[in-house]
């Protein structure tokens, strides 16, 4: 069977496209529209899912996508109703949103794909969460747990899931914490209230905690409280997501907490506003793992599992996950690539393949590059074009020149193969440098990313070695393989990795076998050869607000504006030029007719 | 400054509201956080038409040219952002945003599958009416020396800009420059009526809408806010699996 999930409206729409069962291709629109957390209708993700796998939409047997539309409208209806008279500036909007388009989603389906409305099919939010998270991880019976902001009505569930030997395939979502009552919300509230954006800065709050002591545990308790069930509640006077499109925070919030955070402001970690920003992010950071500890042991004693599948945007919090892994009882966590609502595309197809027609079940293969491949000929056209020097190299010699180059403290752009299905970098498309100081790592910071400076990097060390340089738990490997927890780094080691060691001592660490990237695995080992340490700092390959590029132009035009000295793509190695003479061709291409602008001729 | 920058006849009749904008601090950091927003997304669909142009002085152009929108944006950003930390009543109304998410604008610029003589007369003619009315501006933040600073060394870009966009208009349709920039002139007022439509249209339909909340809402808040109470606390159990339609949306 073919069938095509879909994500959208939302966050980072996406496509991807299950064939007998394996996937065969997914790629989020940002990818394709370079327009970052792109939540459009994915139409551009879908023909390349489409054209990759040679399918025409009349093959399809099924389109499924990630949510019930409808369901959503009925919740952001009944909230508007809940929170009469206050919502009526709200309102409009909301309506005008969702009529707009959300609530058409079959009729936009059909219209675009041709599909019939009995291909049309629709899975709940948390389903998609899970079953991306069940049925592409390599285990045969887990527990689940999603968490995001909100799907429907469900912001958090839990269930267990089993892929049997005869090939039977079952996944029970048991129960659910509803809405406005969400973990998600409750750190996006603060992301706010912090001074970054919402649904897409969550990751610097995490980054921000390091740098401060959970001194204010006690009023965040106080906005989130146990149930005597197991679960929590949010106070919901402290909060105005629920009623207004403009303020995710009510006043008693600033009361408790102070003055929020000016976003145009940089962060003064010496000051004591910007210690009390760091203390906010520390205990936020802190309840939030405690709750999902909490929920994960109970899980955990419920159905005594020894594997956990854990999905929704949550999920992306690497030190949550570590304290789930550490503290919960289980023993390995398996968190997806892509947990949040892009890889819901990838989930709601899987759910159809499994649940809905009850197809076999196929193991998935355990690596998150389902995207568009880059071509190096058209990098080394375009470079040559430009008169920048281009080598096109063997594997053995392209590793040991670019080691050569890491060694020398060179900022390496690293394409290679299909594009990552996912936020993470996780070496296909990934900005390399030498681990080692703070220099290097402030200047991407400065040249490159254009960050804040308290945000770290991330290392990637080859399996093998991963032990020697960070203290993995039991499972840790296991988390370690998509970036999806932050462990310490072995504090002999931590003088030699500062550019990838936090500020509270540790890393949220790639940990990468061979056989899913084989030729970054061969760059570490040349490049441990030089140095004695096999670890790269590695970060997604792009600059602030712009989505990791895709193909070899994208990159090469990253290459070209920022501090980038070296680009591989496949086989093709292109060096920067000392000087640019760019600044002639500005001077003497375009200004040499500047007359013509001046006599008013168009 | 070159002649053809003094602006269009229809920014010099509407100085007064330029001069009635630009003479509010609030209002003025406001339409610089604009552009700043504006001047970015511009860098960021000119740098794609680099990533997709097979013309190869195109793209160096090109990228030379969204390399001067991303840093105005950054110029307007920091400039506002000083303006922000200023004036720190504009905290709440600047962003504390709802991590509920909205949708997207109306002018997003297509690049994908342009021929580039559409793309280089819609620049030419773009950049031509940012210099006249940034020359405007300019003049209205005589008290502001900063951000008249700004103005001056993007203008200076925005000359360079013109001038590339034509050159390179007559290059690629020697025969056809004068057309697609009476075209690109056509379309951008084509755009700007859209624009006002759809602005209007947001108007009444928020109108009537807001008319509806009080009118037609309030017998079912009742319902709604009884149900509500008698939802339970905590974990709510999943009665519905297997049980819901595959095709349903509910």
């Amino acid at each position: 069977m073919k069938i095509l999930g879909i994500s959208a409206h939302y966050h980072d729409s996406a496509a991807a496209l299950v064939v007998d069962g394996v996937p065969v291709a997914a790629v989020q629109e940002e990818r394709l529209s370079r327009r970052k957390n792109d939540a459009t209708f994915p139409i551009s993700a879908i023909e390349w899912c489409l054209d990759r796998a040679g399918v025409d939409p009349s093959d399809l047997d099924a389109v499924v996508f990630y949510e019930r539309s409808m369901l959503k409208f009925d919740r952001i209806l009944t909230c508007a109703l809940r929170a009469f008279p206050h919502s009526w500036r709200s309102f409009p909007n909301a309506i005008k949103n969702s009529l707009g388009e959300k609530v058409w989603v079959r009729g936009i389906i059909t219209s675009h794909l041709g599909a019939p409305r009995r291909k049309i099919f629709f899975t709940d939010h948390h389903a998609s969460h899970a079953a991306a998270a069940l049925f592409s991880a390599p285990t045969r019976r887990a527990a689940i747990l999603t968490a995001d902001g909100v799907g429907e009505w469900a912001t958090l569930t839990v269930g267990r899931g089993e892929r049997r030997p005869d090939g039977a395939a079952e996944m029970t979502l048991q129960r659910e914490i509803r809405f406005p009552h969400s973990l998600g919300m409750l750190y996006s509230t603060f992301t706010a209230y912090l001074g970054f954006a919402i649904n897409e800065d969550e990751y610097k709050v995490m980054g921000l905690a390091a740098y401060g002591r959970p001194t204010m545990i006690e009023q965040v308790r106080t906005l989130i409280r146990s149930t005597p069930d197991g679960a929590f509640v949010l106070a919901p006077e402290y909060f105005e997501f629920q009623t207004t499109a403009s303020r995710s925070y009510s006043s008693k919030f600033v009361d408790l907490f102070g003055p929020p955070r000016n976003p145009y402001d940089d962060i003064d970690l010496d000051s004591p506003e910007g210690r009390r920003f760091a203390d906010c992010a520390a205990s936020v950071q802190r309840v939030l793992e405690d709750v999902l500890v909490d929920i994960a042991r109970q899980l955990r004693r419920e159905t005594s599992l020894p594997d956990l599948c854990f999905g929704g945007g949550v999920a992306l919090n690497g030190l949550a996950n570590a304290r789930i892994l550490a503290e919960s009882g289980f023993e390995r966590v398996f968190v997806p690539p892509a947990p949040g609502d892009a890889g819901c595309a990838l989930g709601a197809a899987l759910y159809a393949d499994r649940i809905y027609f009850g197809n076999p079940d196929r193991d998935v293969p355990d690596h998150p590059f389902w995207g568009p491949s880059v071509d190096a000929q058209e990098l080394a056209r375009a470079s040559r074009e430009d008169s920048h020097p281009v080598e096109e190299l063997d594997d053995v010699p392209l590793m040991e020149a670019v080691a050569d180059e890491l060694a020398a403290g060179r900022i390496v752009g690293w394409m290679e193969g299909a594009c990552e299905f996912g936020p993470r970098a996780l070496g296909h498309r990934s900005i390399l440098a030498a681990p080692h100081s703070r220099e290097i790592r402030d200047r991407i910071n400065r040249d490159i990313k254009r960050r804040e400076e308290f945000r770290p990097f991330a290392p990637v060390v080859p399996a093998e070695a991963a032990d020697r340089f960070f203290d993995l738990p039991p499972g840790g490997h296991r988390l370690g393989r998509f970036m999806s927890g932050v462990f310490p780094v072995r504090p002999e080691w931590r003088g030699r990795l500062a550019g990838v060691t936090h500020v509270d001592g540790s890393a949220r660490v790639q940990v990468l076998e061979r056989d899913m990237a084989p030729r970054l695995h061969a760059l570490l080992e040349a490049y441990g050869r030089r140095t004695g340490i096999p670890v790269l700092l590695n970060t997604s390959f792009n600059v602030a607000g712009e989505p990791i590029v895709t193909r070899a132009l994208e990159g090469y035009s990253t290459f070209r504006r920022c501090g980038i000295d070296l680009l591989v793509a496949g086989p093709t190695v292109v060096m920067k030029r000392g000087a640019s003479p760019d600044r002639s061709l500005k001077e003497g291409v375009a200004w040499s007719s500047e007359g013509v602008a001046r006599s008013g001729a168009v | 400054m070159p002649s053809v920058t003094k602006g269009a006849p229809l920014d010099r009749i509407m100085r007064p509201v330029h001069r009635w904008v630009w003479g509010d601090v609030d209002r003025r950091l406001r339409k610089l956080l604009t552009f700043a927003d504006v001047e970015t997304d511009g860098g960021r669909d000119i740098l794609r038409a680099a990533e997709v142009t097979p013309d190869p002085l195109l793209r160096r152009l090109y990228l030379e040219h969204a390399i001067d929108e991303l840093r105005h944006g950054e110029l307007f950003r920091e400039r506002g952002a000083a303006l922000v930390r200023a004036r720190r009543t504009w905290r709440k109304v600047l962003f504390a945003g709802n991590p509920l998410p909205g949708g997207h604008g109306l002018d997003d610029l297509s690049i994908e599958g342009q021929p580039d003589y559409r793309l280089l007369a819609f620049l030419h003619v773009a950049e031509k009416a940012a210099a006249g009315r940034f020359t405007i501006y300019r003049e209205l933040v005589d008290d502001d020396p900063e951000t008249r600073a700004i103005f001056e060394q993007i203008l200076r870009d925005e000359v360079f800009h013109m001038n590339y966009t034509y050159t390179q208009l007559t290059r690629v349709s020697p025969q056809g420059y004068r057309r697609h920039v009476w075209h690109a002139r056509a379309k951008r007022l084509w755009n700007r009526y859209l624009r006002i439509a759809a602005a209007m249209a947001g108007l009444f339909g928020g109108v009537a809408l807001t008319a509806m909340y009080f009118v037609l809402l309030p017998p079912f808040v009742w319902f709604a806010r009884r149900a509500e109470r008698r939802e339970p606390t905590g974990w709510t159990s999943i009665s519905r699996n297997g049980n819901q339609s595959p095709r349903s949306q509910y």
